[in-house]
């Protein structure tokens, strides 16, 4: 065999072990690479993030007047109750989770050193149902449908149409069947595809707080899909009488973006941080179990499906929810403080994905805290015995901020440092997604932007829980009892600026993917392993093969990478 | 530090139990999904009853007798699904696609008397619509769901046993679909006592 024959069969061997890439259009419809799939998640992710968030700047606007004259008017109630379920729903589902599934689709067979996710055609499904859901009912809301209506009427005539309220309802039903779906490869690919010696106890961070964050959604999206399959069936029928009346039914399906089933959708945050900072300190984690042990108990404190106000009243004094919103914010602090011990006794680089990855857990944080002032009222009333007036009154006072808008900023806070985090782990990861590094001044940029927007905006509706504005904005009595209607404006336009902000940080994040990633004037050269990673999904290129690794590793630590470089 | 994989010693091929792991998480989905609404049930009937109505209205009958006999039906398919597993654990792959194929036969049997069952019963056409009826509704409408998700998915174990995937190698497949049905039977089971029987 000469040597021009040998080189000859080696070709032959190697095009045909090389799977077929169909590119273009074909190739995103039929892909079940997970690699493909994440990056799709992400970028219609970032894009409803811009939609939820333009939204979210309308309805601020209509909360300010000029003298007499509100300064956007909606037309009608339902049509502002619409815009802003629609700025819910979207931010929700439109937006973070789409944005922790892309990564995490991306991400965990990688991380944990599998050639693929469980389930490919699965995962693809859901990312397909996902989006057609979402589009549909995107769509139907400006059509008049949507999730309700604000206030009792008689008929349909103030703007709902019954059939794309039906659309609206059963798109978002597939949106929640496909998160299912898509949580479910996920959830298996990380217990059944991890490589010998990796035990869930050595599951890099991002991978834990996934396998956390699926699994409480897989518990409690179900149950709230029953609250809409229940409303649906009854809307169907000739006479709605209680879960079907439009003006019901948001009040049974608000639990979802309430505490404590809000932190639910900001786990990651703590997996994203987990993974950035001792990289970018150049240093193991500290306490490792305990950290995990600490993203475990913020998913535990997250499970809310009991906590529905429109079934049991009372909930919000009950014990099991006070205590649960008390003590959200001791995960969170404690996860902080051993990053922070990291980072100290480590070298930090500064870098934007430091930077986002910092302020998505002080937003964290911020939540946990607010969620915490607003059920101390009735944590305190259990020693309302004592005979003091000075303290009964602030007692009550705390009582008061149930309802208000500060649910609105603990929301916010959460939703927000997901997205925060998010951004982050784009910065972190994007070498390995899309083979370019972004833009480092954009990043830190952006971050800024986002974090003074969330601080005006968020920071603005707990002054105004503090002024007792109602949390049902969209009602026509929803500045009765406030305590200064000016006071409440003012602070309304300084929520504005906030949303204009938000609205420029995550226009940042895009602009820079575009010019850095589709145009390619992003990094190349170092893409690699640009930060030292620690984790498997940097021992591979970037972006992966198909197939992600040449051979599956053996791997006896969580920071594989750090261990074998020795540089401990 | 720029390590790659062949740095790091080879590991054997990973033991895959993925579509065993997968069907429990998606069991326990369904089982929360009913959980939600039996929660919602349970708490209205309770409230109607404390105010002293009557939660199923009086000229409502609902029979037993067709609730008994699904109950009844699917009780006997858990063995004929057990016998498909047995049958697979030994290559008798003749024997497993009878058992799957008549599993699938007791889950029409079962939509087929849930049909009758509600048209009998008349919830709304002699009392007009009630909160109960929605609910009734919505449980057995889901269960209806569930139960057709369990036949296509025994129809896809079937056709991949037939084609030579499962065997006593790979039971897998053969043995998720069980698991997912046994849960078809115990939501059933508490339909039949929570909503028909403690009525």
């Amino acid at each position: 065999m000469t040597e021009n024959q040998t080189e000859t069969e080696s070709n032959t061997d190697e095009s045909a072990s090389r799977p077929l890439e169909i590119g273009g259009l074909a190739g995103a419809f039929g892909t079940t690479d997970h690699k493909k799939i994440g990056r799709l998640y992400i970028f219609f992710g970032l894009t409803g993030g811009l939609l939820s968030l333009i939204l979210h700047f309308l309805l601020r606007l209509e909360r300010i007047s000029i003298g007499d004259t509100t300064v956007l008017d909606f037309g009608s109630s339902n049509q502002y109750f619409q815009t802003w379920s629609l700025s819910r729903t979207s931010l929700l589902f439109f937006c973070v989770v789409p944005l922790i599934l892309g990564l995490a689709t991306y991400l965990i067979p990688l991380q944990i050193g599998a050639p693929s996710i469980a389930f490919p055609r699965a995962s693809a499904a859901a990312f397909w149902a996902w989006l057609i859901g979402i589009s549909i009912h995107v769509v139907t809301v400006f059509a008049d449908g949507g999730l309700g209506i604000p206030e009792p009427v008689t008929q349909f005539a103030q703007g709902m149409d019954p059939e794309a309220t039906e659309l609206s309802i059963l798109s978002i039903a597939m949106v929640v069947i496909a998160i299912l779906l898509a949580s479910i490869t996920l959830i298996a690919t990380i217990i059944t595809q991890r490589p010998q010696g990796m035990t869930l106890f050595e599951l890099p961070l991002f991978s834990w707080s996934t396998l956390v964050a699926t699994g409480i959604w897989i518990l409690t999206l179900p149950v709230w899909l029953g609250n809409l399959m229940i409303a649906w069936v009854d809307f169907k029928g000739d006479d709605s009488l209680r879960y079907g009346n439009v003006e019901n039914m948001w009040d049974q399906l608000s639990w979802l973006w309430s505490q404590p089933m809000i932190f639910a959708f900001a786990i990651p945050v703590l997996g994203i941080a987990g993974e950035i900072i001792p990289v970018s300190a150049n240093q193991s984690q500290r306490q490792y179990t305990l950290q995990q042990v600490g993203i475990g108990a913020l998913g535990a404190l997250s499970f809310g499906a009991f906590a529905q106000p429109f079934f049991n009243a009372e909930v919000g004094n009950q014990a099991v929810y006070v205590v649960m919103g008390l003590v959200v914010v001791l995960p969170v602090l404690a996860f902080l403080g051993g990053l922070v011990d990291t980072l100290v006794k480590g070298t930090p680089k500064v870098s934007a994905h430091l930077i986002l990855a910092l302020i998505s857990m002080l937003c964290l944080l911020v939540a946990a805290a607010i969620s915490a002032l607003s059920v101390s009222g009735p944590a305190l009333g259990v020693i309302q015995e004592i005979d003091s007036d000075w303290l009964g009154g602030i007692i009550n006072w705390l009582k008061d901020l149930q309802g208000t808008v500060i649910a609105t900023s603990v929301m916010e806070h959460a939703l927000i440092a997901s997205i925060i985090a998010s951004v982050a782990g784009l910065y972190y990861w994007s070498p390995k997604i899309f083979g370019n590094k972004l833009n480092n001044n954009v990043g830190v940029l952006s971050g800024l932007a986002m974090f003074g927007g969330l601080l005006l905006s968020g920071g603005s509706n707990l002054i105004n829980g503090f002024l007792d504005e109602s949390e049902s904005v969209y009602m026509a009595n929803a500045y009765d009892g406030i305590w200064n209607q000016n006071a409440v404006e003012f602070v309304n336009i300084i929520g504005l600026i906030g949303s204009i902000l938000l609205i420029g940080g995550i226009s940042l994040v895009i602009f820079d993917l575009i010019t850095s990633v589709i145009l390619g004037k992003g990094d190349v050269d170092s893409a690699e392993n640009p930060w030292n990673g620690h984790t498997l999904e940097w021992a591979t290129q970037s972006p992966p093969p198909s197939g992600n690794f040449e051979e599956p590793p053996i791997v006896h630590s969580e920071r594989p990478l750090l261990l074998s470089g020795g540089t401990e | 530090m720029n390590l790659r994989t062949t740095d790091l010693p080879t590991a054997p091929p990973v033991r895959g139990r993925t579509p065993l792991v997968a069907t429990g998480f998606a069991i326990a989905a369904m089982l929360m999904y009913f959980a939600g609404i039996f929660g919602v049930y349970l708490k209205e009937r309770a409230l109607v009853r404390a105010e002293g109505g009557s939660w199923i209205p009086d000229k409502v009958t609902i029979e037993l007798t067709q609730p008994g006999m699904i109950i009844w039906t699917l009780l006997i398919s858990i063995f004929v699904m057990q016998w498909a597993v047995y049958s697979i654990k030994r290559d008798d792959r003749q024997h497993t696609l009878l058992a799957i194929g008549t599993t699938i036969l007791m889950g029409a049997m079962v939509l087929v008397q849930t049909a009758w069952h509600l048209s009998q019963t008349n919830l709304v056409a002699d009392e007009g619509p009630t909160t109960a009826a929605t609910l009734i509704y919505t449980i057995v409408g889901s269960y209806v769901v569930a139960i057709v998700i369990g036949m296509v998915i025994l129809l896809l174990t079937g056709f991949r046993t037939l084609a030579g995937q499962y065997g006593s190698q790979q039971t897998d497949g053969v043995v998720a679909a069980s698991l997912y049905w046994y849960s078809l039977v115990f939501v059933y089971f508490i339909i039949w006592i929570a909503v028909f029987i403690a009525k």
